[in-house]
């Protein structure tokens, strides 16, 4: 005990500084009660932290931002953290170490990522985040990062079951096809679609008040692939040989879930009607066939619009706290105009 | 024939002919791990006859066990490997390997001479490649004396980038591929004889092929003298590395098939879904049928049985419409029991 400082002591209060010395950083980051400023340059260095390529989705929304930023001449620095969430951490503090102008990315975690949106804050880079948001108790829209970019899931999920109440005539025994349990699109869409066949849009009572005629009959998760999606469909038909319409939280899904019906003798797009979300061209080409009903957008493209918000940011134009991307809608009436153009 | 003649002591019998071989159905129930798992099923199909809707049909038999094939393959493989106390991880990314190779060969004009050696090419480049492969596997483990889980880690991480970097990680629809050869192709998956999916036949003779090979071939005979005792065995004569060469081929062999049936199912071949956890799903699938994870013993048709099983639960479990965490808990909860009666019998 003759030893007051010990090399672990040292490295604990060292530790205690450095957090100290970032708390202090994030609080008097957080009263500015705005997002870094852009000034008007000729062009831009953007650091982009994609999430993964590992779905064709991703693939598309990287495209999609690289296209934009070579159309306009700026500089796209991207990373691709590989699923790893921690990989993303470092990749984005990487990028704010490089000294970018701007930072884009759609955050892995809502709550991991949120504190390196306020290191970019205290070291001056404005943030924009697409597609997924960060917990707003940790970082604020319009306060610590210029807004979030995204589809609303949840008026998917009512588009659909708008879709479906429409082309059923208000009378189906549906299986639901969810996505990967506890991921937010599937919370969202399953929600949105629910609340809709209930009688409730975002909180308030529809005028048609609930679809007494349309039931739920069996909801599994398909994990958004097109093989569970088709083995799930195949032993659910068994049990529910009644079923008349089939709600996919995507397309992978909804296209395994017309490979099951084909195979079981059934007549997808005429004695079961499918709909779903994402608007891949696999679905346009499904719905081309007549065995897909319709599919709600979920845009990948961010690229044009992630920028567009960006210019208004560099003008000092009002931004809202989140920018809904308009998610188009395909059926038999436009599906063969876009086939071949989407992802 | 089929009269128990008194055994002579174990120690005292040659190591290759340390079990009758050929094929003796009591011989295969008496083993009371077979018999538990097949109780197991049993029980499984009584409940659903009882309880579940339409489950005695055509349709859900064709549904079960087209669902179940492909992991019945691979787990053949893996049952193999198993038994000479290795592991083989990487036959999910190997999956993925075959699936993305294949469509390359389905190309429309006269590439290769005559259309139908495109069509030859898709079905034998892939399984020979990921054959290959699995031999990779077998040298990491023979000659630079890898742990197995550790050497098929590796694959079982760059199988999936390879699969990845050939197609550029895009998801390959085949109808896009406009090419003639493609129906030819999706025979594999689609396909049947008499009214019997194909898969279920290329399963059926996996399974008859393999199980005899266990337990009628010399090289059966060194599979489990390996796993058995290797010092001993090696002592015995026992060619250890060619029988571990050999068994992580054959792994890497029969996950090639299983991608081929996979991709042309879903007629699309997807980089990073394709064999997706099949590792896990068919070590499950070797364990729950009895087979010890030690090596040195090993069931075939226990595997079978441990596939069907698995499989029949999770049917179950869909039909009766129950959440998927309940499900998992419940698959999980079969898979702890099994491995309970496995330690009762070896203790």
């Amino acid at each position: 005990m003759s030893r007051i400082l010990t090399r672990r002591s040292v490295l604990r209060l060292s530790a205690a500084g450095t957090g100290l010395f970032v708390a202090g950083r994030y609080f008097t980051g957080t009263t500015f009660a705005a997002p870094p400023p852009l000034e008007q340059q000729d062009t831009y260095t953007i650091g982009f932290a994609q999430t993964d390529l590992n779905n064709p989705w991703r693939i598309a929304e990287s495209k999609s931002m690289q296209d934009e930023a070579a159309a306009r001449g700026y500089t796209l620095v991207e990373t691709n953290a590989n699923e790893d969430t921690a990989k993303q951490i470092a990749d984005v503090k990487s990028l704010i170490a490089q000294g970018v102008d701007i930072l884009i990315f759609p955050p892995r975690e809502s709550q991991a990522l949120a504190p390196v949106v306020m290191e970019a804050k205290a070291a001056g880079i404005p943030v924009i985040l697409i597609d997924r948001d960060v917990d707003h108790s940790i970082a604020a829209p319009g306060e610590d990062y210029v807004t979030f970019i995204g589809s609303d899931f949840i008026d998917q999920g009512r588009r659909a079951a708008e879709w479906l109440a429409e082309a059923t005539g208000g009378e189906a025994r549906i299986i639901q096809l969810e996505g990967t349990t506890g991921a937010d699109p599937a919370i969202d869409r399953q929600q949105g679609f629910e609340d809709y066949l209930a009688g409730m849009v975002q909180g308030s009572p529809t005028p048609d008040g609930p679809i007494a005629g349309m039931e739920i009959i069996a909801s599994q998760t398909g994990n958004f692939t097109r093989d569970q999606g088709r083995e799930v469909m195949q032993t659910l038909l068994q049990a529910n040989p009644d079923v008349t319409a089939v709600y996919a939280h995507n397309d992978e899904m909804a296209i395994g879930a017309i490979a099951a019906l084909q195979e079981a003798g059934r007549a997808p797009g005429e004695d079961v009607t499918l709909v779903s979300i994402d608007g891949s061209n696999a679905a346009l080409d499904a719905i081309v066939d007549g065995t897909l009903g319709a599919t709600v957008e979920s845009s990948p493209f961010f690229g044009p619009i992630a920028f567009a918000t960006m210019d208004q940011y560099i003008a000092g134009e009002e931004i809202p706290d989140w920018v809904k991307v308009e998610d188009r809608f395909f059926d038999e009436s436009n599906a063969a105009e876009f086939q071949g153009t989407q992802y | 024939m089929a009269v128990p003649t008194p055994r002579p002591a174990r120690a005292m019998e040659p190591l290759a002919a340390s079990r009758r071989p050929g094929f003796d159905l009591r011989a295969v129930l008496q083993t009371s791990q077979t018999a538990r798992a097949l109780a197991a099923l049993v029980v499984l199909l009584v409940y659903n006859v009882l309880f579940t809707t339409n489950f005695v049909s055509l349709g859900t038999f064709n549904a079960n066990l087209t669902q179940v094939a492909t992991i019945v393959i691979v787990a053949v493989g893996m049952t193999f490997v198993i038994a000479t106390g290795g592991v083989d991880l990487s036959v999910g990314s190997l999956m993925a390997v075959s699936g993305v190779l294949a469509p390359l060969f389905l190309v429309s004009g006269g590439q290769f001479g005559a259309p139908w050696v495109g069509l030859v090419l898709a079905f034998t480049v892939p399984v020979a490649v990921t054959a290959l492969f699995g031999l990779f596997n077998g040298t990491l483990v023979t000659k630079v004396g890898l742990q197995p889980i550790i050497a098929t880690l590796v694959l079982f991480l760059a199988g999936r980038g390879i699969a990845q970097v050939i197609v550029n990680g895009e998801l390959r629809e085949f109808r896009n591929l406009g090419s003639p050869l493609v129906p030819g192709f999706e025979f594999i998956g689609l396909g049947g004889i008499a009214g019997v999916r194909f898969q279920i036949l290329i399963m059926a003779v996996v399974v008859a092929v393999a199980a005899w090979a266990l337990r009628a071939t010399v090289f059966g005979r060194y599979v489990l003298a390996t796993g058995g005792n290797e010092a001993a065995s090696r002592l015995a004569g026992v060619p250890i590395q060619k029988v571990k060469l050999t068994v992580y081929t054959i792994s890497g062999l029969l996950a090639g098939i299983a991608g081929l049936i996979v991709v042309a199912i879903n007629r699309s071949s997807d980089p990073h879904r394709v064999g997706e956890l099949m590792e896990l799903d068919a070590i499950a699938a070797v364990a729950v049928g009895g087979t010890p994870l030690s090596g040195g013993r090993a069931t075939i048709l226990g595997t079978l049985l441990g596939a069907l099983i698995i499989q029949l639960l999770r049917f179950t479990l869909i039909s009766h419409n129950i959440s998927d965490g309940v499900a998992r808990i419940v698959i999980a909860a079969v898979i702890v029991v099994a491995v309970l009666l496995q330690r009762q019998r070896t203790s």
